[in-house]
């Protein structure tokens, strides 16, 4: 496949149209396109902002992911405040070149919902699904309270991002409630954690080596840096250490209990870069780091460890752009058990 | 002995939805060759890059010719520059390369192998690799035996407790059946079947995995993929190509010992197989090679009636004259090898019972493509016989290459007052629907072979059960030539291959 290639202005919301006919609107763009454009959709992705700004930003992305995911995107910027009521809406795709001068091309519907009329989101969402496809949900608010179950319980994917929230604890248990709470069990997808993907694969090759393995029954310390405010991030990573060890939050602060007793000391350092930047762990004659610099396409890796000669190595970096962080999200089908057990595991550490 | 068995890293568990490769060396065999060169590095590379090979792996080349590591590391970054499907980044090529390493021996030299073993033990010192060994014998196949051989005598098949040693064995596994129950006989005494991975990249490809997924966890396709519903099966692989420089090769194999006997059968055993108890290798290669078993034996007048071969004359490909097949490069003149063959099958059993597969493959065809086409058999005609209609059938193709995807032909009504009946096609495309680029067949394999997923590579008993039904048509050719058809180049081949469909009462699909 060729590079892809946006035909089409992607900062602009689109043509501006009724609400009442849009499938009618849409059906036309199809029908007054030429052969060179096929549609495509894989999913619903339906993105839901309370700022202004994020309109430009988010169809940005969907412009970005449309060549590699089709979706039928809603785009959707509410002002619950706004004193005047009002829903206006606008059409627009996103084509891709793909060989052979053919396009594929995703749809985007944009709404924007003032006053009263953000209530009417359930509904602004359900009549505009492409049917019998998966519906993908990305909050970019906190997420209110009480949830509303007639929303929620129809969303497949839940996406969110919780290095922003504000209220992270409070957040946290509205996601646990919330994928245990229904039947279907919505699937949780963190970009979060998402992000922390590569260092879970950067921390795993850490211990590939025969002689370092035996040590993770060992460790006596771990330290964390990340930016500053992304503490969830440096908590989730904790979070999934401490379940695969099999630790589990202790009595005292920023300390772990091992299955045989034994006490891990953890510390989180908040510094400027990347938001998470250094994974150090420690045993009595032993020292494992994962790092990585501001920019850079590459962890760097340290082993001092007896029996295992000094080594440097090169691993894969998170892409931190945030198509491509969605992207690697849309790409993963199934649940993501770990990221629940460590969430229970961060339920007890975070403040 | 053999033992496969080692703790896991905790911290791997649960990373990805499959199962991880272990730290493990890879010693190809064949180093300096074009498997290396344009597949076996460049998937390796791609796998690092993807963030799925752990670090730890290294790779050694074990080749005749004289040349250092850093010139090794040079050739095959070049090679990985251009057969790459992703870009190389420079950082991470270095990284990757470092861990390259060249072993200079003749196969045939014992002391080759023992330094080779001395070696291993080092970079597994280094390394932290835990013993775990691969062997990819990328060589040519009349090495394989030496190669195996001294692979024994050498102990380097002997895995230490905890850890495995394991043997790829690219094709041709023989080129009978008495030459493939030889190699595996040869295989079988230095690595048991469980460590043997024999490979056929057609079953790396995505589509050909789509088509369990198609058919299991469709109740669509399913409940109608018996006798009851189908016509009958054609399976294609043409391609336009002569035989670009392989013809020594060539000339002594044809396409059914080429492309019959293994790829095709794998598609066919796929197509054809009972839903398997699990997706362990072994409940899967069960069922193919109940497929094979049951294929009815094609033998002496019988192969003149289901069995059509041909060769390419002069013609025109993509407007340009080409040759005809005898007069290629290191061609024999007289040569009476078949570039195209044309089977009627079936598969006897409660399932498919009267219902053929029709398999065709050639070079030098009118377009290249490979794919699965499903015919199911036409409605009762009733409803629409006052209207003078005729409808098609229904078809569902599985195109394995190019533009993989599937597509469903059923009959829609033309919008108008009058009844009018058209075919419609309802198409998916993997491109459009999953715009990234789908990992080379190799770089599945690999890993897999890494994991000790054997699910993706052919079993003993199947390889040998596809010779026996193919040498069984070769013992009836060999008993005349004078069937051998011409067709030319650039048609979509020999009239008699139409006459087979013909006889069903069908015809060849147009690619």
């Amino acid at each position: 496949m060729e590079a892809p290639v946006t035909v089409q202005a992607a900062s602009e919301p689109g043509m501006p149209v009724e609400i009442g006919r849009i499938d009618k609107e849409l059906g036309k763009l199809w029908e007054a396109s030429d052969d060179t454009k096929t549609r495509a959709s894989l999913i619903n992705l339906v993105v839901y902002s309370e700022r202004e700004s994020s309109l430009a930003a988010n169809t940005a992305v969907i412009s970005a992911i449309a060549g590699k995911h089709a979706c039928r995107a809603i785009l959707i910027v509410a002002n619950p405040a706004a004193k005047e009521s009002g829903a206006k809406a606008w059409i627009s795709a996103h084509c891709h070149l793909q060989g052979k001068g053919r396009q594929i091309c995703s749809e985007q519907i944009t709404f924007r919902l003032d006053g009263d009329n953000a209530a009417a989101l359930p509904n602004i969402v359900f009549s505009h699904l492409d049917s019998d496809l998966p519906l993908c949900m990305w909050w970019q608010e906190e997420f209110p309270e009480p949830l509303d179950e007639n929303l929620w319980a129809w969303v497949d994917r839940l996406i969110y991002d919780s290095s922003v929230w504000k209220r992270p604890k409070h957040q946290f248990l509205l996601m646990r409630h919330l994928s245990t709470s229904d039947a279907k069990g919505t699937v949780l997808c963190d970009l979060n954690w998402t992000r922390l993907h590569a260092w879970r694969f950067g921390l795993a090759a850490l211990f590939d080596h025969a002689e370092a393995f035996p040590r993770l029954g060992c460790v006596d310390s771990l330290r964390v840096a990340c930016a500053p405010g992304q503490r969830t991030a440096a908590l989730l990573l904790i979070g999934w250490f401490a379940d695969r060890l099999g630790w589990s939050p202790a009595d005292s602060p920023e300390v772990l209990s091992t299955a045989s007793g034994g006490r891990v000391v953890y510390k989180i350092e908040e510094k400027e870069g990347p938001h998470v930047s250094l994974f150090s762990v420690r045993c009595a004659d032993a020292h494992f780091e994962l790092e990585l610099k501001e920019g850079a396409d590459f962890f760097e890796t340290t082993i001092h460890a007896p029996g295992i000669p000094d080594s440097h190595q090169l691993l894969p970096a998170p892409n931190a752009k945030l198509e491509e962080t969605l992207l690697a999200e849309l790409s993963r089908s199934g649940r993501h058990p770990l990221y629940t057990r460590a969430l229970d595991i961060v339920l007890h550490i975070i403040a | 002995m053999f033992i496969d068995q080692q703790p896991t890293n905790p911290l791997r568990e649960g990373l990805a939805s499959r199962a991880m490769p272990d730290p493990c060396t890879l010693v190809i065999f064949g180093a300096t060759g074009d498997l290396t060169h344009r597949k076996l590095v460049p998937a390796l590379y791609n796998l690092a890059a993807d963030g799925v090979l752990p670090p730890a792996i290294s790779v050694v080349g074990f080749a005749r010719r004289d040349k250092t590591d850093d010139v090794f590391r040079m050739e095959l970054e070049e090679a990985a520059r251009k057969f790459s499907r992703q870009g190389i980044n420079d950082g991470l090529w270095e990284s990757f390369a470092s861990n390259i390493h060249y072993h200079r021996s003749p196969f045939d030299s014992l002391e080759g192998y023992e330094s080779l073993a001395k070696r291993l033990d080092e970079l597994d010192a280094a390394r932290g690799t835990r013993g775990n060994r691969l062997f990819y014998l990328a060589a040519a196949p009349d090495q394989f035996e030496v190669i195996l051989e001294n692979l024994r005598k050498s102990r380097l098949n002997e895995a230490r407790p905890g850890s495995w040693a394991r043997a790829i064995v690219e094709k041709p596994f023989g080129t009978d059946l008495p030459s493939a129950c030889r190699l595996n006989d040869l295989v079988e005494k230095a690595f048991a079947e469980s460590q043997t991975y024999r490979i056929d990249h057609y079953l790396g490809k995505e589509t050909a995995q789509n088509i369990m997924v198609l058919r299991f966890a469709n109740a669509l396709f399913e409940a109608m993929w018996n006798s009851r519903y189908i016509d009958h099966v054609q399976i294609t692989a043409s391609e336009p190509l002569g035989v670009e420089g392989r013809a020594g090769y060539y000339d002594k194999s044809g396409a059914l010992r080429d492309m019959v006997q293994n790829h095709l059968l794998q598609l066919l055993c796929l197509t054809a197989m009972e839903p398997p108890a699990g997706l362990d290798a072994d409940s899967v290669r069960d069922e193919k090679v109940k497929v094979l078993r049951s294929l009815r034996p094609l033998a002496g007048a019988d192969v003149f009636k289901h069995v059509v071969r041909a060769q390419y004359g002069a013609g025109a490909i993509n407007g340009k004259r080409v040759a005809a097949y005898r007069d290629e490069l290191n061609v024999d003149p007289s040569s009476v090898t078949e570039t195209y063959v044309a089977l009627e099958v079936n598969v006897d059993n409660w399932r498919w019972a009267g219902v053929p597969f029709f398999i065709r493959v050639g070079k030098r065809l009118a377009k290249g493509g490979t794919e699965i086409a499903v015919h199911f058999k036409s409605v009762p005609p009733v409803l629409f016989r006052a209207t003078g209609e005729s409808i098609d059938d229904n078809v569902l193709v599985i195109r394995i290459q190019p533009d993989e995807g599937i597509s469903l032909r059923m009959s829609a009504k033309m919008p108008g007052s009058s009844l009018r009946i058209e075919p419609v096609k309802m198409d998916f495309h993997y491109g459009t629907s999953f715009g990234k680029a789908t990992p080379e067949a190799y770089e599945r394999l690999l890993l897999d072979a890494m994991s000790g997923d054997a699910t993706l590579f052919a079993r003993r008993d199947e390889v040998e059960e596809a010779w026996r039904f193919v040498d069984a048509i070769h013992a009836a050719w060999n008993t005349q030539k004078d069937d051998l058809a011409l067709y030319e180049a650039g048609t979509w081949g020999p009239a008699e291959a139409d006459e087979l469909m013909k006889r069903h009462g069908g015809a060849w699909r147009r690619l």
